[in-house]
């Protein structure tokens, strides 16, 4: 099945890269059988510092447009129940479809460049976001909401002041799947020309050597577990009430 | 970079789709065509199918005792989140440039990717189940096997199958990326640009697009055969 | 064809308003009949009127009504003169205190905070409705710092308090309670009850109330609507007329066949005439107690030991009376004690409790002031006196 043709260009990408470099940046993996070279990565982990940065506005931006797209439908959809069939299954097209596929889908549209992961990214968060949103939103207990009305507290403030706060924990729980998985996607957008961590990956039209990889690798997972983690203690901030019924 | 209309794009991507073309990147040799664009689908779907069943075979019985059990929620739980984080760009490009090139070394690391949604939505399909059910169920007199069988499997099947579907949309996604590492998919067509042209690049983007959704909706209606109508019902 | 007096009080002293319905009607499309047939209702303000009847006969649709939470869709309901129908909505609720049986706190809100809802709502000032949230659960009598807890932290019953220390928060003039207390268990069930009507003896709200439990009824309100299907409204009475003259079969039915039994929560031991039993003192001589026994006209055969201010201490039996002079104590317990104020229904299960045949009477001293058999409540029930006569309304018997 594999051509002779692509096995060479395989193994050529990586000797060409090394035959390319001057002699003082010669990475370890020259020599057979270094995974990861400590010293390489001492001397040139300043290198990463734009790229990281590149990825982390990349995500920033799309989960805050994917989120606030997502969450408006919701809202929508929450009102209108006859919409919640047909958005469900569009979010779940734009999800299904593989981000690579989706980024030259747009090229004709949008063109090489950063608009263009953005969009993508922002369309996969959607369906995770959504749908968290609106179950989060239907989990508040009925009684609860007769009572509000029966009250008199008018629909907008029921969903505003009672709804919502109570359907925090679904949200989080889907911003940082969103957030996550966004991370890790984002090391594609080197593929439109969009920057990010994946050019320490696949710079340039050839892949890297695994202590490159590895470090960018490394950074993208550390980059994902910081982000669970600060959504997870502001879930946490943001519900008092369920860390009382615990104790 | 040219941009050409998008309808004439689509145009065009569908000819290569279809008929081979001269490309005037490689000085008039021929590429796409019909037999190519079915050679790389079909390899495409080889590596999906390999690495969803390799992933299948570990994951999913492991998920489900452990989800039976009620042991191991941190590490199935743990798994799932960690799998969310990793790069697939990373993983296919290790590949390539530590382990080695081609279906047998790339197979099984799709395969990893597909682990952590089966086993978490594995483990956490059959803990939902209402333990009453089960309770009911033990008192009837079932045993442990019967129980699993007839009453925590066909009560976990929806979420179980989201965690195969969500498997198999990263390992589809990641089998994009896979010529990279030597094993002849769509992606070929996506990343060779220089060889396909932009015909060609349009044309592989909409035939793994097509490919995803299908095998997306070949896996719901798995599921719904797969669901039991008192549960269907009730997910309505 | 309910019967009621014309609203004669629109509005109490205690700021409470009537209630009107006018021919109240309410369909729902699809149904053939309506769920709510032209009801005619009259609650005067300060009053607690129950709606009770078999589920599905539109007794909570009716209520609901009233604060527009089911809008209506022909006729009127007045609350104090005018209409709901003139109102807005959110605005009306917040007047009209509302009570359900699965409570629905805000479990996001701290107890406090759920209670000063509504006065957020009506835009009070934060200290005003701090206070105003601390003067309540004194009311229910909850503990005050259980006002920063969250709901869950709370059982039941004391969940229930709050949902109505909730509705009662911004003082308003008609209070809706649909099975409040339906969800807790029957011992709780009663003290709420009580204190329910301990409450609104201080604060005399109008209370519209809605139970599928004819005792419940009976106990809580001082008219009943006794309603079947589409809303319709049998009889329309206090308690007493409903438990002596059923208008027609099915509120002889759903009243139950122990109509009688049930009078016995509408009466107090006062009520009732005692018996005597020969009183006896330590030191006392003995001959003289048994010739008082042997005399004529013992209603008790044995002799009540009392203490110097007519306490009682014990029964005496034949042994103690063989000495020269009476024991200081009592061969026999006392056994149950009653009082003057006690419910006649509660007395009576405390006898049968008890097994004893006599039961002390005292004031509320603690003197005695006569003694109780099972004997002497029987012989009321079948007299003609009991099934002609008019008990007053409007004292509520209670704890």
């Amino acid at each position: 099945m594999s051509s002779p043709a692509l096995l060479a260009a395989a193994g050529q990408v990586g000797e060409g890269f090394f035959h390319e470099r001057s002699s003082e940046s010669l990475p370890c993996q020259a020599k057979a059988g270094e995974v990861f070279c400590w010293d390489w990565a001492r001397e040139n982990i300043d290198r990463y510092g734009a790229p990281t940065l590149q990825h982390l506005e990349i995500v920033l931006l799309s989960v805050l447009i994917g989120f606030v797209v997502a969450f408006a439908l919701a809202l929508f959809a929450h009102r209108t129940r006859w919409l919640q069939p047909p958005l469900l299954a569009a979010t779940g097209v734009l999800y299904t479809i593989p981000s690579i596929a989706f980024f030259f889908l747009l090229l004709p549209l949008t063109g090489f460049g950063r608009d263009t992961a953005i969009i993508v990214l922002a369309a996969y968060t959607l369906q995770i976001i959504y749908r968290n949103t609106i179950l989060g939103l239907d989990n508040v207990p009925a009684s609860v909401k007769d009572a509000a009305r029966g009250m008199g507290y008018t629909p907008r403030q029921i969903l505003w002041r009672v709804e919502l706060p109570l359907a925090i924990p679904e949200i989080i729980a889907g911003l940082r799947v969103a957030v996550v998985s966004t991370i890790a996607i984002a090391t594609l957008a080197v593929l439109i020309s969009a920057g990010g961590l994946g050019t320490q990956i696949y710079g340039s039209g050839n892949l890297t050597f695994p202590t490159s990889i590895i470090i960018a690798a490394a950074i993208v997972i550390l980059m994902a577990l910081a982000f669970d983690l600060v959504l997870l203690s502001l879930q946490r901030l943001a519900t008092p009430w369920r860390r009382a019924a615990l104790r | 970079m040219s941009s050409p209309s998008p309808i004439a794009s689509i145009g065009g991507a569908i000819e290569f789709i279809f008929a081979s073309q001269e490309s005037n990147v490689t000085g008039g040799k021929k590429v796409g065509g019909f037999d190519k664009s079915l050679e790389l689908v079909v390899g495409h779907l080889e590596v999906t199918f390999l690495a969803l069943g390799l992933a299948l075979i570990v994951a999913l019985p492991l998920g489900l005792y452990l989800g039976h059990r009620g042991r191991g929620e941190l590490l199935a739980v743990g798994i799932g989140n960690a799998g969310r984080a990793i790069p697939e760009l990373a993983v296919i490009a290790l590949v390539a440039t530590l382990i080695g090139v081609g279906m047998r070394n790339v197979a099984p690391v799709l395969a990893l990717l597909g682990i952590a949604p089966i086993i978490v939505n594995a483990y956490v399909g059959v803990r939902q189940v209402d333990p009453a059910v089960v309770e009911a169920a033990r008192g009837m007199g079932m045993g442990e096997l019967n129980v699993i069988r007839k009453v925590e499997l066909p009560l976990a099947v929806p979420t179980v199958m989201g965690g195969v579907r969500g498997a198999a949309i990263v390992i589809v996604a990641t089998a994009t990326i896979a010529p990279l590492a030597g094993v002849e998919t769509l992606g070929d067509f996506i990343l060779n640009r220089n060889v396909y042209g932009e015909n060609g690049l349009l044309a592989g983007a909409i035939l793994v697009a097509l490919l995803a959704l299908l095998l997306e909706g070949a896996l719901a209606l798995l599921q719904r055969r797969l669901t039991s109508d008192g549960l269907k019902l009730k997910t309505a | 064809m309910p019967t009621g007096e014309p609203a004669s009080s629109q509005r109490s002293q205690t700021g409470a308003s009537s209630v009107s319905f006018q021919e109240a009607t309410k369909r729902y499309p699809g149904s053939e009949r309506p769920a709510v047939d032209r009801l005619t209702l009259e609650v005067p303000a300060g009053d607690i009127c129950v709606l009770v009847g078999p589920s599905g006969c539109g007794k909570t649709t009716a209520m609901r009504m009233v604060n527009r939470t089911v809008e209506i869709s022909e006729g009127d309901v007045l609350v104090g003169g005018s209409s709901v129908r003139d109102r807005e909505p959110a605005r009306l609720r917040r007047e009209i205190g509302y009570v359900i049986q699965q409570i629905g706190l805000f479990p996001h809100r701290t107890i406090a905070e759920n209670i000063g809802a509504v006065p957020q709502l009506l835009g009070w000032k934060r200290d005003r409705i701090a206070r105003r949230a601390a003067e309540l659960l004194d009311l229910i009598g909850l503990d005050p710092e259980l006002g920063d807890r969250y709901p869950s932290q709370l059982s039941g019953g004391q969940q229930q308090r709050v949902g109505v220390a909730r509705a009662l928060a911004a003082d308003p003039l008609v209070m809706l309670m649909d099975e409040p207390f339906g969800a807790i268990d029957p011992i709780n069930r009663e003290r709420l009850q009580n204190e329910f009507l301990r409450l609104q003896a201080e604060i005399r709200k109008t209370v519209l109330f809605v139970t599928h439990d004819i005792d419940e009824a009976i106990k809580m309100g001082d008219r009943i609507a006794v309603m079947r299907e589409g809303g319709r409204v049998e009889q329309y009475a206090t308690p007493a007329e409903l438990l002596m003259a059923p208008a027609t079969e099915f509120v002889e039915d759903f009243v139950g066949a122990d109509r009688a039994l049930k009078r016995l929560a509408l009466m107090r031991v006062a009520d009732i005439d005692l018996w005597e039993a020969p009183l006896a003192h330590v030191g006392q001589a003995s001959a003289e107690l048994r010739a008082k026994l042997a005399g004529p006209g013992v209603e008790v055969p044995y002799p009540l030991l009392v203490d110097a201010e007519r306490r009682p201490l014990g029964w005496l039996s034949e042994r103690d009376l063989e000495g020269e002079i009476v024991p200081g104590r009592a061969d026999s317990p006392l056994g149950p004690v009653l009082e003057l104020d006690d419910v006649m229904r509660d007395a009576l299960a405390d006898l049968l409790q008890g097994e004893a045949q006599y039961a002390a009477v005292t004031d509320h001293q603690g003197r005695i002031a006569g003694v109780l058999s099972v004997e002497i409540i029987s012989e009321f029930l079948k007299s003609p006196e009991a099934r002609t006569d008019e008990h007053p309304a409007v004292e509520r018997p209670h704890e």
